[in-house]
């Protein structure tokens, strides 16, 4: 049995779907029309929970051998449902969460998961975002590139996500990294690259996911860019930054910027990772690229991927996050026959 | 107080009385033209303190309307448009500043960047001098230049290998350009002729190069019987035609007289191109920017002109010319009869160029290209200052069937005048954004069009006629020779004293030799009926095609273009990874793919030296300019490298 919390959302939905007839399935949500409205064949079964009252999320987690948490927004989420999920011994899968939600089920009180998986990040970004550039790294490499973006339209809680994309644990706006320092970079506006269309806008963003990786792999430099089709979305998040005050306040603005963003374009969203080999001569890829029409939908994708590597016993037990225990060829070989994605080239 | 003010401007700018001029007559009945009014708006601004929009200022303006325009746009604070730069003097005015677009263009010319390029892209001309004092004139005619090159800073002007230009502090050596003077006074007939035309081969083949030295080279020829020759070439990289025209007045002006003394100038070229510099991205700069890319886009070919040759395959030295002279009645006749028609003479001319073309190329539909003296005005001394203004403009010309002459010569004026109106970006950018779009790398627009009827009122005082020791000026002996890079066909209308002077200067080796005379003699017919009168109600012949035809035959309309584009992906290898490394620092933007362009990544023709000569420093073989614009990707570019490197030595 598989639970999956949030399975009515633009996530979830895409879960279901994707594990749905091989599976049991319990989808949860709050609503229980909706979750019924996702849930297809016999084997998915709609359950009414409440994230927020301890009873009703053990029952929703009691019998599952993992848990897919497609619900938000994940800086509130945070443990929560991890912890659920390891209290009735079943595995953990989170769309979202990032190294807050990580560090908060390493802390007090103390879980212990035993042979019990946790992953959080499995979604597009982070989590592919972090996950596939590993397919260059087959050597040393001088350089890495990353550029994931794209126009898709946010909801309510994405805008606050994307608000909340400052300050520790998150990243640093304008900055790449080179050997252990930070470097400087400027925004790059109107250019072409290679798999987005037309010109674009690219913001460098050193993310926490995107440093932990630099570390890892031990490239010479990297170079993280968010990419928007059109000046609309930066440019409210910088005004909201600027503003400061409750959050809330600014989501309208953020969630119309997205519109103008598809109104531009149409959706579509593009991952691009190139990387320069420190041997010149030396045989292996160097660009990945990797198209979907649907951002939000393709995290879905990701998170069902882990759920099933996990329950294939490929991943290796405690509390992780998804790009640091997929298999990234593993992962990309699932993708590239996802109706989600338009394409992939590894070149 | 405001009226007063105006009629005095007109009457110094159309040389008449302020009392008399009617206040319900257009500026070009009056006798101005477009050049004068862009002057009119510069004295309005400086004399009045208002700003008006360059397409308020069209020479069908009449005295009362400018002063209703005047009186709106103080009330208003300014115009609509007004240019949001002042030129100011820069606080060293030796520090060097960037190249203006055209003169990028020369440079790379220089560089063999371009098809049709040359050595030097400059002028050359000489003038006979009779009267001359053969002792004095050599001393008279070095101090006057002396003189000139303390006035005019550009004269001392130099061009880095870096594409950026300085001006040298006077005492620096070689700063002052010195006259060579050939003494031929007792020389034979035939020895005359020889050292002449050698001189004149030697000046039109070889051009003052202002990045080894000056970029402008003066030599007299002394003669026997008091007679002389000045010769003067001028590249154009440091020195415009209307910088031409200013040159050899205020030459001889002092050659004239040893004390005379020139009205001191308030800025200079390098003042006006830095102000030019703060114009670019501001709100008026991308309006007209935007204006141009609404309007080319759907912009006609150049026209369908047979070629013999690619012009990528031709090596010219020296361009061919044409000339035929409109007798001093015949120019007034003309002048006259375009004010009659409410069209500038250059509006006329360019119209009588587009039906010549039009019926040597079968159609009627064509982009032409057109080179443009005009300054922006600034400032009031703007008019005075030598230096490499010039820009371009480019000009769709469409002759719709059917209509006279003079219905044809209105449409081109009112186009020509919203063109005008909107020359805050330069043509050579416009043209750069075209070809990038059309995915070209060929000339998109080889043919010129050059007027500067009206310009000599634009200056001020008359030519001088007679030059102190140097004797008097003999303009009807009068030799000249053009070298422009990227033109196929360039026409030229200017006044030569008091005739019109109209001009072919082309690249011989494309055209046949007959068509060029046929197309020049049926523009020179045509002008002349309209001088004469009847040429204005006729509905000129025309090809029923509007756009150029289809056709396998080689034509400057349809011009091959080079290699298939590379196969899309990282750069394939050490070569092809550095020249995206070295591109990304050039450009400030990344590039990661193999087919990228260096033109679509935002690269000119300037930073393309720039990086082949950076590559150069890693690889030491790289290809020219031209060759590389031939496949401008990173792949494209690696390859020709290979090629270098493989490529025995010669």
């Amino acid at each position: 049995m598989i639970g999956v919390l949030g399975g009515a959302g633009t996530v979830g939905r895409v879960v279901v779907d994707r594990l749905a007839g091989r599976y049991e399935l319990r989808v949860g949500g709050r609503d229980l029309e909706r979750a019924a409205a996702v849930c297809p064949t016999e084997t998915a079964r709609p359950v009414r929970v409440d994230l927020h009252d301890p009873e009703s999320l053990a029952a929703f987690c009691d019998g599952c051998e993992v848990v897919v948490n497609c619900a938000g927004p994940s800086y509130q989420v945070l443990d929560l449902v991890a912890r659920a999920a390891a209290a009735a011994g079943a595995h953990y899968v989170d769309a979202a969460g990032d190294f807050a939600a990580l560090e908060a089920l390493r802390g007090e009180p103390v879980v212990d998961l035993g042979e019990s998986v946790s992953v959080f990040s499995a979604g597009l970004m982070p989590g592919l975002s972090g996950l596939l550039p590993r397919l260059l790294a087959t050597r040393p490499l001088t350089r890495l590139d990353c550029y994931v973006g794209g126009a898709a339209r946010i909801g309510e809680l994405s805008a606050v996500d994307a608000l909340l994309t400052r300050g520790p644990g998150f990243g640093t706006p304008l900055v790449g990294r080179r050997g252990k320092e930070t470097m400087p970079l400027a925004p790059l506006q109107k250019v072409a690259l290679p798999g987005f269309r037309g010109k674009v806008h690219a913001w460098p963003f050193l993310s926490a996911e995107m440093d932990a990786l630099a570390t890892e792999l031990q490239v010479g430099e990297l170079r993280n860019y968010t990419v928007y089709v059109t000046e609309s979305i930066p440019r409210a998040l910088a005004e909201a930054w600027a503003d400061g005050g409750p959050l809330e306040r600014h989501v309208p603005a953020v969630v119309a910027a997205a519109e103008d963003d598809l109104a531009a374009t149409g959706p579509y969203y593009t991952l691009l990772f190139q990387a320069v080999p420190r041997a010149p001569a030396s045989p292996g890829p160097r660009r990945l690229t990797l198209r979907t029409p649907d951002s939000y939908a393709l995290s879905g994708v990701v998170a069902a991927i882990a759920a099933e590597e996990i329950l294939h016993g490929r991943v290796k037990p405690g509390a992780h996050l998804a790009a640091d225990v997929l298999d990234p060829a593993a992962v990309l070989d699932r993708l590239s026959g996802d109706p989600l994605v338009t394409d992939v080239e590894l070149l | 107080m405001t009226q007063t003010e105006l009629s005095e401007i007109w009457g110094e700018l159309l040389d008449l009385d302020p009392a008399t001029i009617p206040r319900d007559t257009s500026f070009l009945r009056l006798g101005g033209d477009s050049v004068l009014a862009v002057r009119m708006s510069a004295l309005v601004r400086k004399r009045l303190a208002v700003e008006l929009a360059l397409s308020d200022v069209t020479v069908e303006i009449t005295l009362d309307g400018l002063a209703d325009l005047v009186a709106w746009r103080a009330e208003s604070g300014g115009a609509a448009r007004a240019l949001p730069v002042e030129v100011e003097r820069r606080p060293d005015p030796l520090a060097p500043f960037p190249l203006m677009s055209l003169q990028q263009g020369y440079f790379v010319g220089q560089h063999d960047g371009w098809e049709l390029s040359y050595d030097s892209a400059h002028f050359y001309g000489d003038v006979g001098l009779t009267g001359v004092d053969g002792e004095e004139a050599p001393e008279a005619l070095a101090d006057a230049l002396q003189r000139l090159a303390l006035h005019q800073p550009a004269l001392r002007a130099r061009v880095t290998p870096e594409g950026a230009q300085h001006v040298l502090p006077p005492d620096a050596p070689g700063a002052i350009p010195e006259p060579q003077i050939h003494d031929l006074r007792k020389a034979e007939e035939q020895e005359i002729e020889d050292v002449l035309a050698g001189v004149r081969h030697e000046m039109s083949t070889t051009g003052p190069n202002p990045m080894s030295g000056p970029g402008l080279d003066v030599r007299l020829s002394l003669l026997p019987g008091g007679r002389a020759r000045l010769h003067t070439a001028m590249n154009l990289l440091t020195l415009d035609g209307w910088s031409a025209t200013l040159l050899n007045r205020e030459l001889l002006a002092l050659a004239a007289d040893w004390n005379a003394v020139l009205a001191p100038l308030e800025i200079d070229f390098g003042d006006y191109v830095t102000a030019l510099g703060r114009l670019r991205d501001t709100e008026p700069w991308t309006a007209d920017r935007d204006w141009w890319r609404d309007r080319l886009r759907n912009a006609p070919t150049p026209p369908a002109l047979p070629l013999r040759a690619d012009p990528r395959d031709v090596r010219p030295t020296l361009m061919g010319t044409r000339e035929t002279h409109l007798s001093p009645e015949r120019w007034e006749a003309l002048r006259g009869r375009c004010a009659a028609h409410d069209v500038t003479p250059s509006a006329a001319m360019l119209t009588a160029f587009g039906v010549a073309l039009a019926r040597w190329a079968g159609h009627r539909r064509m982009l032409l290209n057109s080179l443009q003296l005009n300054r922006l005005p600034l400032h009031p001394d703007i008019h005075r200052v030598i230096g490499a203004f010039a820009s371009t403009m480019l000009l769709p010309v469409d002759l719709p069937e059917g209509r006279t002459f003079a219905e044809l010569a209105r449409g081109v004026h009112r186009d020509l005048t919203d063109s005008a109106s909107h020359n805050l970006v330069s043509g050579v950018e416009v043209s750069r954004e075209l070809a990038r779009d059309r995915g070209t790398t060929r000339p998109v627009g080889p043919v010129v069009f050059q007027s500067t009827l009206g310009m000599d009122a634009a200056v001020g005082a008359a030519h001088t006629e007679s030059a102190g020791p140097l004797g008097d000026v003999d303009f009807a002996d009068f030799h000249h020779q053009l070298r422009t890079p990227q033109v196929a066909l360039e026409v030229r209308f200017y006044e030569l004293r008091d005739r019109m002077a109209v001009v072919f200067s082309l690249v011989e080796e494309l055209f046949e030799s007959d068509q060029v005379d046929a197309a020049f003699a049926d523009l020179v017919a045509l002008v002349e009926s309209l001088a004469d009168g009847p040429g204005w109600d006729l509905v000129p012949e025309l090809p029923m095609t509007s756009d150029a035809p289809e056709s396998t035959a080689l034509t400057l309309a349809r011009l091959p273009e080079s290699a298939d584009a590379p196969a899309s992906g990282p750069p394939a290898d050490e070569l092809e990874q550095q020249i995206c490394d070295l591109w990304e620092e050039l450009l400030g933007v990344p590039v990661l793919d193999r087919a990228a362009g260096f033109f679509t990544l935002g690269g000119d023709s300037l930073l393309a030296v720039r990086a082949l000569a950076r590559l150069a420093r890693h690889t030491g073989a790289v290809p020219t300019v031209r060759e590389f614009l031939d496949a401008p990707t990173v792949a494209g570019l690696a390859a020709a490298v290979r090629a270098r490197a493989e490529a025995p030595a010669l």
